[in-house]
C-alpha cells in the first residue's frame, strides 16, 4: 500500500491490488472506496464548524460521524474535525480530483 | 502507481460541488413554479396555472439531468433541501416578472459554472452544460414574449382574462 496523504491525525493509503483506499483514523483503519471518500467529504462540508466556538450551539465540541453505510462510527473533537477537513481536501488534491484550494472559490 | 481515483471519477470535485448547487437551484425553480401554479389557480388564471405546472415539471427534468450526469461521472449527487418558496404575488404580471428574474438568475449561475469548469480544465462538465446554456436562451425568450404580450394586451377591463387565454400559445 502506498501512503498518499498524511496529516496530524490521519493517513490515506491506496491499495492498487484491491483497487481501494484505506484511511487510518487513529482509532481504526477503514477501507474506503472513492464513493465513500466523497461521502465523507460531503459530510465534513456540512458540519457547521463555527458552532464549535459557540457554547450554546455546540455545548460539547464533538461531532459524530457515521461512515460507510453506518458501518463505522467516529466521535471527533474540534481539532480532529479541523484536521480531517484538511486531510480530505489534501487527499482529493493528491488524487488529482481537485485543484488547489486557492485557485477556485466555491 | 495506478490511478484508481481517476478511474472512479471523471470530473473535478469543484465541478461536482457547483453542479450540486445547480441541482438545488433547479429544484427551487420547480417548487417556485408550483407555488405560482397554486397562485394562478386561486386567482382564476387557469391557463397560466397549466403553464406553470408544465414549467415546474421541466425544472425537475433539468435537476434530474444534472443528477444523472453526476452519477455517470462517478460523483456524489445530493438530493436538495428546498426552502423559502414564495407564494405571494400582487398580480399575474408580478408572477411573470418574477419568473423572468428567476430564469435570469439560473442563466447566470449556469454561465458561472461553465466559466469555472473551463478554468479547471474540466471539459466534460463544460460540454455537458452546452445544452443548458441554449435551453436558458429559450426559457428567457418565452417569458419575455409573454411579458410583451401582457404589455400589448394591457391589464384593463377584460385584459387580464385575455392575457390568461393567450398564455395557451406558450404551452405546447
Ligand atoms: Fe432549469
Ligand atoms: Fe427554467
Amino acid at each position: 500500500m502506498n501512503v498518499i496523504v498524511q496529516t496530524s491525525y490521519y493517513t490515506l493509503y491506496q491499495s492498487a491490488k484491491e483497487r481501494s483506499f484505506y484511511v487510518d483514523f487513529g482509532q481504526k483503519m477503514v477501507r474506503m472506496s472513492l464513493c465513500q471518500l466523497l461521502a465523507l467529504r460531503y459530510k465534513l462540508m456540512s458540519i457547521p464548524i463555527e458552532n464549535h466556538f459557540d457554547g450554546d450551539l455546540n455545548k460539547h465540541g464533538f461531532e459524530v460521524l457515521l461512515l460507510c453505510n453506518k458501518e463505522h462510527l467516529l466521535v471527533l473533537n474540534t481539532y480532529e474535525i479541523l484536521d480531517l477537513k484538511q486531510f480530505v481536501e489534501q487527499s482529493f488534491m493528491a488524487l488529482g480530483l481537485s485543484v488547489e484550494a486557492e485557485t477556485v472559490t466555491i | 502507481m495506478k490511478d484508481i481515483a481517476r478511474q472512479s471519477m471523471s470530473i473535478k470535485v469543484e465541478s461536482m460541488d457547483l453542479l450540486n448547487g445547480q441541482i438545488k437551484m433547479e429544484a427551487h425553480a420547480s417548487a417556485t413554479y408550483l407555488a405560482m401554479a397554486s397562485w394562478c389557480e386561486q386567482n382564476g388564471f387557469f391557463t397560466s396555472a397549466k403553464f406553470f405546472y408544465k414549467q415546474s415539471e421541466e425544472e425537475r427534468g433539468h435537476m434530474m439531468k444534472i443528477f444523472e450526469f453526476l452519477v455517470d461521472t462517478g460523483g456524489n449527487p445530493v438530493s436538495p433541501e428546498v426552502t423559502n418558496i414564495n407564494h405571494d404575488y400582487s398580480s399575474i404580471v408580478d408572477v411573470f416578472e418574477n419568473t423572468l428574474e428567476h430564469e435570469v438568475a439560473v442563466t447566470k449561475s449556469i454561465h458561472n459554472i461553465v466559466k469555472k469548469a473551463r478554468e479547471l480544465g474540466d471539459l466534460a462538465t463544460e460540454r455537458f452544460l452546452d445544452w443548458f446554456v441554449l435551453e436558458q436562451v429559450e426559457e428567457e425568450n418565452t417569458i419575455r414574449d409573454i411579458l410583451d404580450m401582457i404589455e400589448v394586451t394591457g391589464t384593463e377591463g377584460v385584459g387580464l382574462q385575455m392575457i390568461d387565454n393567450q398564455v395557451a400559445n406558450w404551452i405546447e
